[in-house]
């Protein structure tokens, strides 16, 4: 007989990091992967980014945190995390029982405190790298100032590169910006080893009775279906203005729900791609979009490699 | 008894009915898969499902009230929660039955479920009501839309704690709205004398009140448990009180339960994403008890059951 979906190799390269496959969890929307457990083998992912880390414990927002929207939803967690003292002590652990490589998100309120988080991660030897969260809109001095900003995005590049000793550095941007590719230059020409696109757009979803956003927060981030084909857009401006040019890998992601969601975004330009909101329908789905890449590759007689930046 | 999450899981499920009872409220029982046996007969009163009803269509436009006609229209994404009214698990099928009320695009949708049909569900999911066998008086309080979670812990505790006295208060803006305990209204002949037959068939002594004072007592739960309370003192040591409603409600009886020092659970709703602890949308204001200041844990797995002083009522 001929190849088989379980032959078909899927394995790609983010900087240093070899993962099996590009099935990457989003941040903020697998938990810190215990709660997976029942439904998955958080082994069979490519990899696994942790919610927003932060230098102190966070509480987050007041609710409702989020509101479902046509083919999407609005969140405003506010970086609810335990912080990274607790994160080390208690997490580090129980996520190193999982083969799975595991990438650590971070955020912070000023540069210093997203230097001394990443130093910290550092020292951690399970981590095979940290993002950088400078995307995040829900907080009212952190996030969007930072990943709107290139010149801030170079320093804070600069500042956390220096101290991220042998883990990647990927840079997740924010779509809400003019021109994203400035953004993106901006973390690569700093020292960033891969870029995650996209983060949610900043949006409000209005109660008409009572004349008041619906969330607590007043806005917050969608996510979901109703983004991807502007997520696939942007992954592949990016891919041809920056990362391709740079040598640089893309992690794209933005209401992936398919298989062949994914491999928009892997023809876009995309190495590895991030399952966030679709997983809260489907913690399984995952697994079954891998598959279906497997499926398509074995169909079209192509390796993932050959299909990264494909589109003609 | 352990109260604890169980091992959860994606199940698809048939639809062995689903029963309009009253115009906004209807029973849907689901057989679920084998291999749901497991987790489900370890499940317990006040944990729940999410389903998901995105694929299905809405019902003939006449069919839909003019008061939903605009938001029927819109898509659904996420899952819906929904409390068990009842679960019946052995060696050969699992049934699970969820008591609804129409009030927007999924709901709406759940009504069309026919026989046969087939939806997907995750659950068993939260950690539901702490049963103690050596209490000698439960009182249920449901106000509205709360009673699902409390019909099946009335069964759980007839079968499970034979020498608990139960009582019953329940509570509801109007007549209609008592539908899903199956309430006699045709037979009524004394206002204030309400059979509901979920609680009537455990033999459990019920007291109702309307807000309108359509059936039972004129005024709130709160009111009639309060007075009950005053009347009777029970003694706190050998009581609990198990609620599930609007927050205001709950916020009334965690309030009552510290007045008259009785333990007391509640069943609290937020807005959910996921369901499963993965996006801490659900987020519940609860007492650090170790540094005395304030945390959040979330409804779907820490709750939806909550001890009612652990909760900061705002
Ligand atoms: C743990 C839990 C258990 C539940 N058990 C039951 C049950 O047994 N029976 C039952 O009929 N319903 C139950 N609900 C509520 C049920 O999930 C919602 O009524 C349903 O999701 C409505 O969906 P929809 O699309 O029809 O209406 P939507 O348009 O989504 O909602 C209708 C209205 O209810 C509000 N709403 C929806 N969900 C929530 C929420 N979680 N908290 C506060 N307000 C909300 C909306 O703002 C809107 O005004 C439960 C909810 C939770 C969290
Ligand atoms: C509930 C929720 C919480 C999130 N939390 C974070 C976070 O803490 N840090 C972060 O960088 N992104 C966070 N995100 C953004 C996701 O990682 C992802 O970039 C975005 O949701 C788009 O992908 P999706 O459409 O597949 O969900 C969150 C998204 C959701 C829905
Ligand atoms: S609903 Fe997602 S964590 Fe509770």
């Amino acid at each position: 007989m001929g190849i088989k979906n379980k032959d078909i190799d899927l394995s790609v390269s983010l900087g240093s990091v070899k993962l099996k496959n590009p099935l990457i969890t989003a941040s903020g929307t697998c938990g810190y992967a215990d709660e997976l457990d029942d439904f998955m083998d958080i082994n069979l992912l490519g990899g696994f980014i942790t919610k927003s880390i932060t230098l102190k414990p966070r509480l987050g927002n007041d609710v409702p945190r989020i509101v479902e929207t046509d083919s999407g939803m609005l969140n405003a967690i506010g970086l609810a995390n335990i912080g990274v003292e607790k994160f080390i002590q208690e997490k580090i652990l129980m996520m190193a029982r999982y083969k799975t490589p595991f990438f650590v998100n971070i955020a912070g309120q000023t540069i210093d405190e997203y230097v001394a988080v990443a130093e910290k991660l550092s020292q951690c030897p399970r981590i095979a790298g940290l993002e950088l969260n400078i995307s995040c809109p829900n907080v009212k001095q952190g996030g969007i100032t930072f990943g709107t900003d290139p010149a801030l995005v170079r320093q804070i590049t600069t500042e956390v590169k220096k101290v991220v000793r042998d883990k990647i550095l990927i840079v997740k941007l924010t779509p809400n910006v003019t021109d994203i590719s400035v953004i993106a230059r901006a973390a690569v020409d700093c020292g960033a080893d891969a870029l995650s696109l996209i983060n949610t757009f900043t949006a409000m979803v209005i109660d008409i009775e009572t004349k008041r956003p619906v969330l607590a927060n007043r806005t917050g981030g969608l996510s979901g279906p109703a983004i991807k084909p502007i997520a696939v857009y942007l992954v592949n401006k990016v891919f041809n203005e920056v990362g391709k040019p740079a040598g640089v890998p893309i992690i794209g992601g933005g209401g992936i729900r398919t298989a062949s969601d994914a491999i928009e975004f892997i023809i876009a330009g995309a190495t590895a791609v991030t399952i966030g909101t679709a997983g809260f329908i489907y913690p399984d789905c995952a697994v079954k979009i891998m598959e279906g890449i497997k499926t398509y590759c074995l169909k079209h007689k192509i390796s993932l490699a050959e299909l990264i930046g494909s589109l003609k | 008894m352990s109260n604890s999450p169980t091992k959860k899981g994606i199940f698809n499920a048939s639809v062995l009915q689903n029963r309009g009872l009253g115009d906004k409220f209807s029973r849907l029982s689901l057989e679920l898969e084998k291999k749901a046996h497991i987790p489900f007969s370890n499940a317990s009163a006040g944990q729940f499902i999410q389903i998901d009803v995105s694929n299905l269509a809405l019902p003939d436009e006449k069919l839909i009230p003019g008061e939903l006609s605009d938001s029927a229209r819109r898509n659904i994404l996420l899952r819906r929660p929904f409390s068990f009214a009842d679960i019946d698990s052995s060696k050969n099928s699992t049934i699970v039955e969820i008591l609804y009320c129409v009030l927007g695009p999924a709901t709406l949708r759940m009504k069309t479920l026919r026989t046969t049909d087939i939806v997907n569900l995750i659950g068993p999911l939260g950690t539901g009501f702490t049963i103690s066998e050596d209490k000698k008086l439960a009182i249920l309080a449901a106000g509205g839309m709360g009673a699902p979670p409390l019909i099946h812990l009335a069964k759980v505790l007839k079968n499970r704690c034979p020498n608990t006295e139960i009582i019953a208060f329940v509570g509801a803006k109007t007549k209609i709205d008592l539908s899903f305990f199956d309430i006699k209204t045709d037979k009524l002949k004394i206002k204030s004398d309400v059979i509901l037959g979920e609680f009537a068939k455990h033999n459990i002594k019920t007291v109702v009140s309307t807000d309108d004072g359509s059936v039972g007592f004129k005024g709130f739960v709160t009111e009639t448990l309060a007075d009950w309370l005053r009347k009777n003192k029970p003694d706190g040591k050998n009581a609990i009180i198990y609620t599930c409603g609007p927050e205001a409600m709950l916020s009334a009886t965690a309030a009552l339960s510290s007045e008259f020092k009785i333990p007391c659970q509640v069943s609290l709703e937020r807005r959910m994403a996921c369901g499963t602890g993965l996006c801490q949308s659900c987020a519940v204001k609860c007492r650090d008890k170790t540094s005395g200041g304030t945390l959040y844990k979330l409804c779907c797995k820490d709750g939806p059951v909550f001890w009612s002083d652990e909760v900061v009522w705002e």
